[in-house]
């Protein structure tokens, strides 16, 4: 096992004991780009703790107006983002860095009741408004990302980023797919078509994986 | 609009499992379907369904600077500050390690429906007033689906809002909605038929559509119709479905029935005794009417699994030739046309069992779709055709790492009785090289291909049907808009139909394995997915036309 996937492992296992909820932690094992030199690329300050690596960056732009008074449904809304560790020209992520924000107005007290699991692990964060929700869960600061042990010396690397806005897990997006997909007959007309016309299969094709989503590269690092 | 040009089930033409919003199409023009990071780098877009797109066009905004450790490099000089700001105020936190809140639910209001009326709406919403409310209970964020799935909605979405005194909030469901005339499916293709006086004719157009209105006057209920035709030819449909009759969890569906009919017999060189036909013909002819309803109820059994119960009343019309004879094997031997001449009634009774896993229905890429029908037909309450039917159909989808799919599929069917020629199973249906069966109408004249040279040429309607089949799809094109998805497909498949006679009194000249009425069947094409449906472009039925064996076809 090479210390990439060692680094791979390390991350998935302790996710959870970082308080990272279940439907989060199914989250992490999402896609990775393909090619994630060709995303578009964003500024992000990089610093050494030590031997850690902590990143800032922002993404605030994935919470647009819509969503931004959606914050104050009074249910809870999700902010996911997944920070992959590229090597320049690698397509295989180094490390991954996890962040789940959940946040849920209270209708009587007036405020943000935020959730945050990141590697800092588990807290409850209030915030009296939207910008101290964008704050906390549209912006990372001094993310720890990754020990420099497990980057390659003097290769430049950047941060491959996924936010997704209320995410759905695999397992609760098959069970819609499951629940709303009807079958219909051989022959098109008949008993049992009716109601199950394949009208509703183009709805399952509209189930997306999240409400929004954004994905961004950083600019490079040499460790 | 559509991408018509031809079809048959495996033909070569066009077979649509198609679904379209007749008219306005805003809700799934730009539907995205399931994205993913991996197959292009694009930015992902988000679901129209959540009506939010990130605001791609805006600078993005710039990253805070550290405030730990030993900075690399510079984020620039438009850097915000760090975590620390008005709204970041520490409140004293209700419950300590639970964000989940709950309130006592004071009512439900629905926003933005005026054709859907708000009882229909009501229906998919697990809550009451009265009821505790979680804000962390998954039935909400399925309410959601459930209502989208539902078709009558373009977009939905829930939010609370305070009640009349603190601790209690009335929940509010907001729809947009959609236009719910959807065509379900269309058939255009090319068959080979006979002249009513029973002369064979090489080519023939046939057609049909299937169109249903999902959310009739904001109520829920469905009202649908088809149409079938082909020369001398027709079928009508019209259906209704109410998917919670009564308010309870049941369906109730009725449907009329119309249909003139004609079937042909023989194969070639047929002798008919007929005063209104020539004494010798291609063909024997018979033309007949149907017409009736049926009544039925279904319900959900569980996420994936239904039931239905139907029961069929239907008056037949047929008129036949006097009598007919063809040759079997190396006899002459009379047809029998599976019907009773003059007015007779069908009278049954069917229940239908579906299970479905599918994870997509038109490019599946797993999972399982097995249907299970039984039929009785009610002879003690005067019913002429004293049968019972069965039908098992499993279809199951296999996802391979590389993208590709293996479909394996298996059929088996069989008739105790004397069931009329349209409940009969048809060659047809079972081979890619002959045009299926649609509404019931008979297209085609023609035998089966026989590609083993077995006495399945001697059989057009059967009591026993089986079926086996492979098909492997290899995908060649995967969008975003209008075209979600083309797959190449392959497929083949052996089939077997027989009528009890030809076991008990086999036509002479066949011998050995020749005797047992199989034969093969393969088709090739695509399958498409797109935002008006699926659909399917095969070259088999073309392939059909070409003689095999000698076989005129």
């Amino acid at each position: 096992m090479n210390r990439r996937a060692v680094a791979l492992f390390l991350l998935a296992s302790f996710a959870p004991m970082l308080g990272a909820p279940g439907e989060a932690v199914a989250q992490t094992q999402g896609p990775q780009p393909s090619n994630p030199s060709l995303l578009p690329t964003r500024r992000a300050s990089f610093a050494w703790d030590k031997t850690l690596l902590r990143a800032g960056f922002s993404f605030r732009d994935v919470i647009d107006k819509p969503l931004s008074e959606k914050l104050s449904s009074g249910l809870p809304n999700v902010i996911l983002m997944r920070a992959y560790v590229f090597e320049e020209g690698r397509a295989e992520p180094v490390a991954l860095a996890v962040r789940t924000c959940t946040v849920t107005y209270d209708l009587w007290d007036d405020i943000y009741r935020v959730k945050v699991s990141d590697p800092n692990g588990a807290r409850n964060v209030p915030k009296i408004n939207v910008d101290g929700v964008l704050r906390e869960c549209a912006e990372a600061h001094d993310l720890p990302i990754v020990d420099r042990a497990l980057l390659e010396k003097g290769h430049p690397h950047f941060l491959g980023v996924l936010v997704e806005v209320n995410p759905i897990s695999p397992a609760m997006l098959q069970q819609i797919r499951q629940w709303v997909q009807r079958p219909t007959g051989s022959t098109g007309i008949s008993p049992g078509d009716a109601l199950f016309g394949s009208f509703v299969g183009i709805f399952v094709r509209q189930i997306g994986t999240s409400a929004a989503s954004l994905s961004f590269r950083t600019q490079t690092f040499t460790p | 609009m559509l991408p018509l040009s031809l079809y048959g089930r495996g033909g070569w033409g066009v077979r649509g499992r198609v679904a379209i919003a007749v008219f306005a199409c805003s809700g799934i023009a730009h539907a995205d379907p399931i994205r993913t990071w991996g197959g292009s780098d694009k930015p992902v877009a988000p679901t129209p369904a959540a009506q939010s797109t990130p605001n791609d066009h805006a600078a993005p905004p710039a990253p805070p600077p550290s405030t730990i450790g030993t900075p690399i490099g510079s984020p620039g000089p438009d850097a915000p500050a760090a975590a620390s700001s008005a709204g970041d105020t520490e409140a004293v936190v209700r419950s300590p390690g639970h964000v989940g809140l709950r309130y006592a639910l004071e009512g439900i209001e629905v926003r933005g429906n005026s054709a859907t009326l708000t009882r229909v709406v009501l229906r998919y919403v697990p809550f009451r007033s009265g009821d505790t409310i979680d804000v962390d209970d998954k039935e909400i964020e399925l309410t959601r689906f459930r209502l989208l799935g539902t078709g009558f909605f373009r977009d939905v979405n829930l939010s609370l809002r305070r009640g009349s005194r603190r601790g209690y909030a009335v929940m509010v469901v907001t729809v947009v909605e959609r236009n719910t005339m959807v065509l379900n499916d269309v058939w255009l293709g090319l068959s080979a038929d006979a002249e009513p006086n029973g002369a064979a004719r090489p080519l023939t157009a046939y057609g049909g559509l299937d169109v249903s209105e999902t959310n009739l006057a904001g109520t829920g209920i469905t009202l649908g119709g088809a149409i079938a035709l082909a020369d001398r030819q027709l079928a009508l449909r019209t259906r209704f479905a109410d998917p919670a009759f009564l308010g309870t969890t049941w369906t109730a569906e009725a449907q009329l029935v119309y249909n003139h009919a004609r079937d042909f017999f023989g194969n070639k060189d047929v002798l008919v005794d007929d005063p209104t036909q020539q004494v010798a013909q291609d063909f024997a002819v018979v033309t007949y009417e149907r017409f009736g309803g049926s009544l039925g109820a279904g319900h959900d059994l569980g996420v994936s699994t239904r039931i239905f119960f139907d029961y069929r009343l239907e008056k037949l019309d047929a008129s036949l030739p006097l009598a007919a004879s063809d040759h079997r094997g190396l006899d002459v031997a009379p047809i029998d046309f599976f019907i009773l001449p003059g007015t007779s009634v069908l009278s049954t009774l069917r229940t239908t069992l579906i299970h479905d896993t599918r994870d997509e229905p038109v490019l599946p890429t797993r999972g399982d779709y097995l249907t299970l029908i039984g039929d009785a037909s009610l002879t003690p309450l005067g019913s002429d055709y004293p049968y019972a039917k069965v039908q098992a159909h499993l279809s199951h989808w296999i996802g391979f790492s590389w993208g590709h799919v293996l479909k394996l599929d298996g059929f088996a069917g069989a008739i105790f009785g004397n069931a009329p020629l349209f409940e009969k199973f048809y060659v047809g249906d079972f081979t890619d090289f002959l045009p299926d069966r649609v509404l019931d109408l008979n297209f085609d004249r023609r035998v089966a291909p026989n590609l083993l040279g077995t006495d399945i040429v001697e059989t057009r309607y059967g009591q026993y049907a089986l079926k086996l089949d492979v098909e492997y799809r290899i995908p060649i094109y995967r969008g975003t808009r209008s075209v979600y998805g083309v797959d190449f497909f392959g497929s083949f498949g052996m089939y077997g139909v027989a009528d009890a006679d030809i076991f008990a009194n086999p036509p002479r000249g066949y011998s050995g394995f020749a005797k047992v009425p199989i034969d093969l069947t393969f088709n090739f094409g695509l399958r498409a997915d797109t935002a008006i449906g699926g659909f399917l472009f095969g070259v088999s039925n073309l392939i059909g036309f070409l003689p095999v064996r000698g076989v005129a076809q």
